[in-house]
């Protein structure tokens, strides 16, 4: 398995635990929601930073309370056809502005490598003999209809030489 | 027309260079079928009963005389010499071979044409209105917001996996041409009390197993802010939308199970949160796109051309073909003129590499070298001069495609069936061949009037059986074909479901059960009534009866 960066930044180390592990003085450790949940307070304050591991059933909501400790955010796609990946990514960064690493886990594939890091996630685990068709797709395309999450413009503001500013309302 | 910048053509020609890449993993083995499968749909390409089936993009139903002689030429060298034209306004080719297809999306990249998304569960090719435009009876021009549409949906980083396929059809005419009411998500171009434009916005409506009529979510969107609402419906769904279920996993079922007041209220919530964000353009953007849709500057010219009138009157064909296949046009002494891919015996929406050729150079000839698909499986001229009516009908007429039936009986939309679909239950094209020999007879059709006749060989119902006026659905019963009949729906502003008659039909059965139905029609109508006006006058049992009675 390779831990491959998507944006340049370079992928954090986790250590996924489990949920009645007790985590070593100062270790980056990441863990499920429920433990998160449960332990945020508790046996998890010895940890050094924290990451959380969740399914694409999530509401981000549950993520809101957890904004300000966690560091990390891996989102696992039980199938790469499972699009609410994508849009929890878009949750973390515009609706709680999470500024950790997101990390797509699971089952995705190299030819959505533009859309994850577009949608916001930073990283990807991804299987060794893959690792060169992902960071190939990587950069296939230069320019997108569409704004991103890493601060890219969309080509229409790009065409007009916009800034892409907020609307007057 | 539109025509594409350099960042159109750098995001088409990538995307022909990914998908050969990804042609290449397929065939070495480095992507299994089963993750080739989204990828190869995401572009078009199916795999059917007997070849791959590549399906080729006609953004909302618009294209030049040139990009039509490319998909002629496509025809002859990569298929066998035909295409046929769908209900999602796009163009279909039945065989060509897996290791081609990128040579074909490189040619079409050359006239600015692709097939991106018209399959896979994404966001599909925007339909609209076939004489947008051109017409007398519209706002405005829903082009350019189709464009934008096109634009903003393609290769979205969000919304590229959504739990089931996704349709935009959007109108800016009073009378519904594109069946905005059928659609995911329609539109209706509006103007507010201050001339300003904005969309009505309707949600949820679909066909397939379930079909549901979309239910306005907005009364006015405001122009400024098209695509941040789209955005906001389309989170919605990709968050909430079914997945366990393919079978309910369209936006039509949420919104049925949240009630549109609901989903109406998680959605604005949404807008709220978003609408200032730079999801929308520019209003520069807005105004460029604009101007690839000007309209063309045709002369004012006398509306009454004696020559026309005159070959009207001596040929009952040509006064058919003139009464039927033309419609009013904004500007006086011009048409927009229906090319009938429908003649008697024929396969509905087919047309050979030769009659693309020809509708190619009546183009550049008639018609401002513009052409349009329509809906129904019909191919436009817009904008010619009623005085080149004769001549033009002349060299439609030589090519077998003069047929004076649209809007008619015969003038029916079938999808393509058991003879090529690997979804279908039963065979379109012969009922649709034996229904149009059997009222081969343009006296009787003239007497029976518009009629919409729409066939599905499933229930997925890309042949629209739900809005026919006279609907047909093949299905399989019990390793039969068997066609039920349906009757009273339809696809226009008035939009209704049309309800199941009785038990289904051998394939023989099922004409002369259509057959009876329209004498049930001519025998209680009234004077100057149209069928579907007299189906809702007189209800469903006198034709049951009729039809079931007697057999």
């Amino acid at each position: 398995m390779t831990l491959l960066s998507l944006n340049g930044t370079v992928p954090g180390n986790w250590t996924m635990i489990g949920d009645d592990t007790t985590p070593d003085e100062g270790a980056n450790v990441a863990v499920t929601l429920a433990r998160l949940k449960r332990d945020m307070d508790e046996t998890l304050v010895r940890a050094g930073a924290i990451g959380v591991i969740i399914d694409t059933e999530t509401p981000y909501t549950d993520l809101a309370p957890y904004m300000n400790k966690l560091s990390f955010v891996g989102i696992d796609f039980p199938a790469f056809t499972d699009g609410r990946g994508f849009s929890l990514a878009v949750r973390l960064r515009k609706d709680l502005s999470f500024k950790g690493e997101i990390r797509a886990t699971g089952h995705a594939i190299p030819d959505q490598a533009l859309f994850l890091l577009r949608a916001g996630f930073d990283s990807a685990e991804v299987s060794d003999e893959r690792t060169a068709a992902f960071e190939a797709a990587l950069s296939r395309f230069a320019s997108f209809y569409q704004a991103d999450y890493q601060g890219r413009s969309s080509i229409a503001h790009q065409r007009h030489k916009e800034e892409p500013q907020r609307k007057a309302s | 027309m539109y025509a594409y910048d350099t960042y159109d053509h750098a995001l088409v020609r990538s995307r022909v260079a990914e998908f050969r890449d990804q042609v290449a993993r397929r065939v070495k083995g480095d992507l299994t079928e089963e993750e080739f499968r989204p990828l190869r749909l995401m572009n078009g390409l199916y795999l059917q009963l007997h070849a791959y089936m590549l399906r080729v993009a006609v953004p909302y139903g618009t294209m030049s005389a040139d990009q039509m002689r490319r998909l002629a030429h496509i025809a002859r060298k990569y298929d066998k010499g035909y295409g046929h034209f769908t209900t999602r306004q796009n163009i279909q080719y039945n065989w060509p071979k897996l290791s081609e297809t990128p040579d074909i999306l490189d040619e079409l990249a050359d006239v600015e044409m692709h097939a991106i998304q018209t399959s896979g569960n994404c966001i599909r090719n925007v339909t609209t209105d076939q004489f947008a435009g051109a017409t007398a009876d519209e706002v405005a021009d829903p082009r350019p917001y189709a464009e934008l549409l096109r634009q903003w949906s393609t290769f979205h980083p969000e919304f590229s996996f959504l739990p089931r396929k996704f349709k935009f059809a959007i109108t800016g005419a009073a009378t519904d041409r594109a069946a905005v009411k059928w659609h995911d998500i329609g539109l209706i171009v509006r103007k507010n009390e201050v001339g300003a434009i904005g969309f009505e916005v309707l949600v949820g409506g679909g066909m397939g197993r379930t079909p549901v009529i979309g239910k306005t979510i907005r009364e006015f969107l405001p122009e400024a802010d098209f695509l941040s609402y789209q955005e906001a419906i389309l989170r919605v769904y990709n968050e909430q939308g079914r997945r366990d279920n393919k079978y309910k996993a369209r936006i039509k079922i949420l919104v049925e199970a949240m009630g549109i007041d609901e989903f109406r209220r998680q959605v604005e919530e949404e807008w709220q949160r978003i609408k200032h964000i730079p999801i929308d353009v520019p209003a520069e953007e807005i105004a460029r796109i604009n101007a690839f849709f000007a309209p063309p500057p045709l002369p004012v010219l006398e509306d009454t051309v004696s020559a026309v009138d005159a070959l009207a009157r001596k040929n009952f064909v040509f006064a058919a073909w003139l009464k039927n296949n033309t419609n009013p046009h904004k500007v006086p002494g011009h048409v927009n003129v229906t090319i009938s891919l429908k003649p008697h015996g024929g396969i509905p929406g087919d047309a050979t590499d030769s009659q693309m050729d020809l509708v190619a150079s009546l183009a550049d000839t008639y018609s401002q070298s513009e052409i349009r698909v329509s809906h129904e499986q019909n191919l436009i001229l817009p904008h010619v001069a009623k005085k080149d009516l004769p001549t033009l009908w002349s060299d439609l007429d030589k090519a077998g495609l003069g047929t004076a039936n649209v809007g008619l009986l015969t003038d029916m939309i079938a999808c393509p069936g058991l003879d090529y679909c690997a979804l279908a239950n039963a065979r379109s094209i012969p009922i649709a061949q034996a229904i149009t020999k059997r009222f081969d007879d343009m006296k009787r059709l003239q007497d029976i009037g518009p009629l919409k006749v729409k066939m599905s060989g499933c229930i997925n119902s890309c042949g629209h059986h739900h809005a026919g006026h006279i609907g047909i659905l093949g299905v399989d019963r019990k390793g039969e074909e068997s066609y039920q009949l349906l009757l009273g729906g339809s696809g226009a502003e008035d939009a209704t479901k049309a309800a199941i008659l009785g038990p289904g039909f051998d394939e023989h059965g099922i004409v002369d059960a259509l057959e009876k139905v329209v004498a049930v029609y001519l025998g209680v109508r009234k004077e100057g009534e149209e069928f579907l006006a007299t189906y809702r006058r007189v209800g469903q049992q006198v034709f049951k009866e009729a039809v079931y009675d007697a057999a």
